[in-house]
């Protein structure tokens, strides 16, 4: 599941070499625009994924417009920090009409648990990272195989080449934090069951998938997907057998080691430098 | 004087504050305010100064507190000796945190500082046995809050002074050198990576002290002081202040400590209000509150004497600074040894260089005498640059072996080269933007001689006649480029023939054995290329060091070039001196395409 929300970093950084550290509160508001559409209002379950979809990609579109394109381009740190700030005012919106406590989403895959041996899941918790690896293909193909998606890649190599070859520079990017929101917003929708729905929800999850991104290498989808499985065993088992705490803390120091040791990534391209 | 009027203001209010009022609400506030301000001149260091940022700095305060905490509670100390132990324990953390972390820079770095934060969060929850838990540590001895109030103020204004006092230091301007561009520092001997681990370091000291202060404030610390959010205010209050200027803390520290105070009745906005005020800043106040302030007031006009035809171009060019001045010392032996020892100074054989199957450069060999001029020479795309930039160490060789004096330099960085004596300038000026003319030169004279950092901190006489002796050779070297009148100029505002110039003099300045030139002649009028001809020829004939010229100007290759030697499609395809290059069949061919 951290995969599939640190695809969302992987997919804007590809394009623009920025990232979208709201990537957090998208999940949040995923969760919660599906809770007030499903639970609270009562439409169908495919309506009230549709809405979710597209109001997350209207919040993508939003954050590019408003934190990163005024700075693309620029040299600055500045499209980190903006975005973090909407990410703020997206958690505060949420608490203000949300309120702050959690709620439960329902759904008809928590019902019941499988058993294997001892062992019991919910079949929620297998379409998670089955959504996640089918998205994952899809992006990989969209990225290779259409056109659309090889502008986008010439973007991210040279925007100003790219800008001269004809390709909308500022819709690309813009199309790039849709996507990576949606993405976010799939992985809100189907964390809501698991976790309860709450504005504060997000911001972990987003600091963990972004740990991921870096972890697999932020220039490599399969990396991504790899590394968000690996790094969701890492944690449970340290749950399990240290503490819930030592999870959070085991888990960011494996990033510094990962980013001392490789700081491309475990599958992510070696960056040479331009003199 | 405006600036010093401030200072004086301010330090008026924050003295008559204990003296209006007994109320312990205000004083708790304005001491909130002078820690905010500690913290935030240290991380101006790291994120204004060196340009990282970092979001991890909650982590290094906590460290800070809890060392106070302990220290007082644990071992018995005074409050004096645990601040004193605090800024020592964080310190050394800094340095451990940042060497791990800047091998990464950017987001990365980001990353690596909210990573270190949750760290250091998760383990004050649950290392209870010495931090308490989430409950934190309670009791701890604490002065009275008056005394406390003016030991702060007292901390603050240090605070501000060591920032200042850094800024000035060749310390200063080599971190905003490695802010600026990164590629030019190392070519004047800097390590990036080194100077950004010192500039953590500090800040991780200031944020030590602050903590230590923060502890003795309340007497309690408990983990909900240091969270991520604590980190994001403390970048707020600089962003919002001013990044990089002096007094950019005292006034983020205000506004931020201040703000929410006056709303608490809007606590549930707390957080919006945050994020517009990130949002604002970011848009509407680049260089903070008090860059805004400032620039109304700054001189904008260029100088009048700066137009590039004006003052002699080269004129006297001054010979490499050896062995003169008590107190500065010339790189050493092995620049002495570069250009009075006999031999080649530098050899190429055999290398090889290509970027993914684009072969860049294949089997060259080249062999640069002392106190020569050697043109390398080729049409576009020939490898020039790719060689220039092997031999100053950005690029490492797939193959061959390079020697300066005799000594193999194969995968030795660029800084270390530097250091050897290779100075070099680049095809698209560098120049250090942030720094006048003067201090981009003044961080050639210093190169890695920084002194020490505590020196450079605190203003110490030996710091202040190192700067003399910068001051010095710098405005020399400025002179003798015609610069002088735009010592004082952004580098940035220069025109484009003036920070080419810039860069010479700032090569130059490093006492270099070997000066790599990348076209120095490109938009230079006529005139002032005769002049670079006669300085070129004059700097060699009067001892100075070897140099290496990329150029397309073939009139000035000609005239001032002892050897030259012609790349085509990354090949040596002639290497001699002028006269038979001229004639080789092979060079006109490879400019003028194959005769009929």
């Amino acid at each position: 599941m951290y995969g599939l929300v640190a695809l969302g970093y992987h997919i804007t950084w590809a394009t623009s070499r920025t990232m979208n550290f709201s990537q957090g509160a998208a999940v949040m508001a995923g969760a919660v625009v599906a809770y007030a559409v499903f639970v609270a209002l009562g439409w169908p379950l495919p309506v009230a994924i549709a809405v979710t979809l597209a109001a997350l990609a209207c919040f993508g579109a939003l954050v590019e417009r408003v934190a990163v394109r005024p700075f693309f381009l620029r040299a600055s740190p500045a499209w980190l920090l903006a975005t973090i700030a909407v990410g703020i005012i997206a958690e505060n919106v949420a608490q203000l009409t949300f309120g702050k406590d959690a709620r439960a989403f329902p759904s008809p895959l928590m019902q019941k648990p499988i058993m294997v041996g001892s062992a019991g899941f919910y079949a929620q918790e297998l379409l998670v990272p089955a959504v996640g690896l089918v998205l994952m293909g899809l992006v990989q193909l969209f990225y290779h195989r259409t056109s659309y998606g090889k502008q986008l890649k010439a973007v991210a190599w040279n925007p100003e080449a790219a800008g001269l070859m004809g390709i909308n520079i500022p819709r690309a990017v813009m199309a790039s934090y849709a996507l990576s929101a949606l993405l976010a917003g799939v992985a809100g929708i189907l964390l809501a069951p698991l976790l309860n729905v709450s504005p504060q929800m997000g911001t972990i999850i987003g600091l963990k998938a972004f740990a991921v991104a870096i972890i697999g290498g932020l220039t490599s989808a399969p990396g991504i997907i790899v590394a968000g499985l690996g790094y969701g065993l890492v944690e449970s088992f340290t749950a399990g057998y240290i503490s819930t705490r030592a999870r959070e803390i085991v888990g960011f120091g494996l990033v510094i080691l990962v980013l001392v040791a490789r700081p491309w990534g475990l599958l992510g391209e070696k960056p040479s430098r331009r003199v | 004087m405006i600036d010093r009027l401030g200072w004086a203001a301010l330090a008026a209010a924050a003295a008559t504050v204990p003296l209006l009022t007994s109320n312990t609400y205000y004083l708790y506030l304005v001491i909130s305010i002078g820690l905010l301000t500690i913290v935030t001149a240290g991380l101006n260091v790291l994120v204004g100064f060196t340009g990282q940022t970092s979001l991890g700095h909650a982590g290094l305060y906590a460290f800070g507190a809890y060392t106070a905490a302990l220290c007082v509670t644990r071992a018995g100390m005074s409050e004096w000796a645990a601040i004193v132990a605090a800024i020592a324990v964080t310190s050394i953390v800094g340095a451990a945190v940042a060497a791990a972390a800047l091998r990464v820079s950017g987001p990365y770095l980001a990353m690596v500082t909210i990573a270190f934060g949750l760290i250091v969060e998760g383990v004050l929850i649950e290392w209870g046995s010495v931090t308490g838990g989430p409950g934190g540590i309670f009791n701890i001895p604490k002065p009275a809050l008056r005394t406390h109030y003016w030991t702060v103020m007292l901390a603050a204004t240090l605070a501000l002074w060591l920032t200042a006092n850094l800024r000035r230091s060749a310390w200063g301007r080599a971190f905003l050198a490695v802010k600026s561009s990164e590629v030019a520092a190392e070519s004047l001997g800097l390590s990036s990576y080194y100077v950004r681990i010192v500039a953590f370091t500090v800040s991780a000291a200031f944020a030590g002290a602050a903590g230590a202060l923060f502890t003795f404030l309340n007497g309690y610390i408990s983990p909900d002081s240091f969270t991520l959010q604590t980190s994001i205010v403390f970048l707020l209050a600089l962003l919002f202040g001013g990044l990089g200027r002096i007094a950019g803390p005292v006034a983020g520290s205000l506004a931020l400590t201040i703000l929410p105070e006056l709303l608490t009745s809007l606590l549930d906005y707390r957080l919006i209000l945050y994020g517009t005020l990130l949002l604002v800043s970011i848009y509407w106040l680049p260089e903070g509150v008090i860059g805004a302030l400032s620039r109304g007031r700054r001189r904008t006009a260029p100088h009048p004497a700066l137009s590039p035809e004006g003052r002699g171009f080269y004129s006297t060019l001054p010979l490499p600074h050896r062995g003169r001045g008590p107190q500065f010392e010339p790189k050493g032996e092995a620049v002495r040894r570069g250009l009075d020892s006999q031999g080649a100074l530098l050899t190429v054989s055999g290398v090889s260089l290509s970027f993914g199957g684009v072969a860049a450069l294949a089997d060259v060999g080249l062999t640069v005498d002392r106190r020569s001029i050697h043109a390398v020479i080729g049409p576009n795309g020939a490898g020039k640059t790719s060689l220039l930039n092997v031999l100053s160490g950005f690029y490492a060789p797939d193959g061959g072996e390079l020697t300066l004096d005799g000594r193999s330099t194969v995968g030795l960085p660029p800084c270390v080269l530097a250091r050897a004596g290779i100075a070099r300038t680049f095809q698209t000026a560098q120049g250090f933007g942030g720094l006048s003319a003067w201090e981009n030169v003044a961080v050639g004279v210093a190169g890695r001689r920084l002194g020490s950092i505590l020196g450079a901190l605190a203003g110490l006489p030996q710091a202040r006649s190192r700067e003399a002796a910068i001051h010095a050779r710098g405005h020399a070297l400025l002179h003798a480029l015609g610069l002088e009148a735009a010592a004082a100029e952004p580098a940035e505002a220069l025109a484009a023939g003036l920070r080419r110039k810039l860069e010479i003099a700032r090569a130059l300045a490093t006492d270099p054995c070997l000066l790599m030139l990348d076209e120095p002649a490109a938009g230079l009028s006529p005139a002032e290329i005769t002049a670079l001809d006669g300085q070129l020829t004059g700097l060699r004939d009067r001892g100075g060091p070897a140099v290496i010229l990329v150029e397309h100007h073939m009139d000035l290759v000609m005239a001032v070039s002892d050897r030259i030697t012609v790349l085509d499609y990354g090949r040596v395809i002639a290497d001699g001196i002028p006269e038979t290059v001229r004639r080789d069949p092979s060079v006109i061919e490879a400019y003028l395409g194959a005769a009929p």
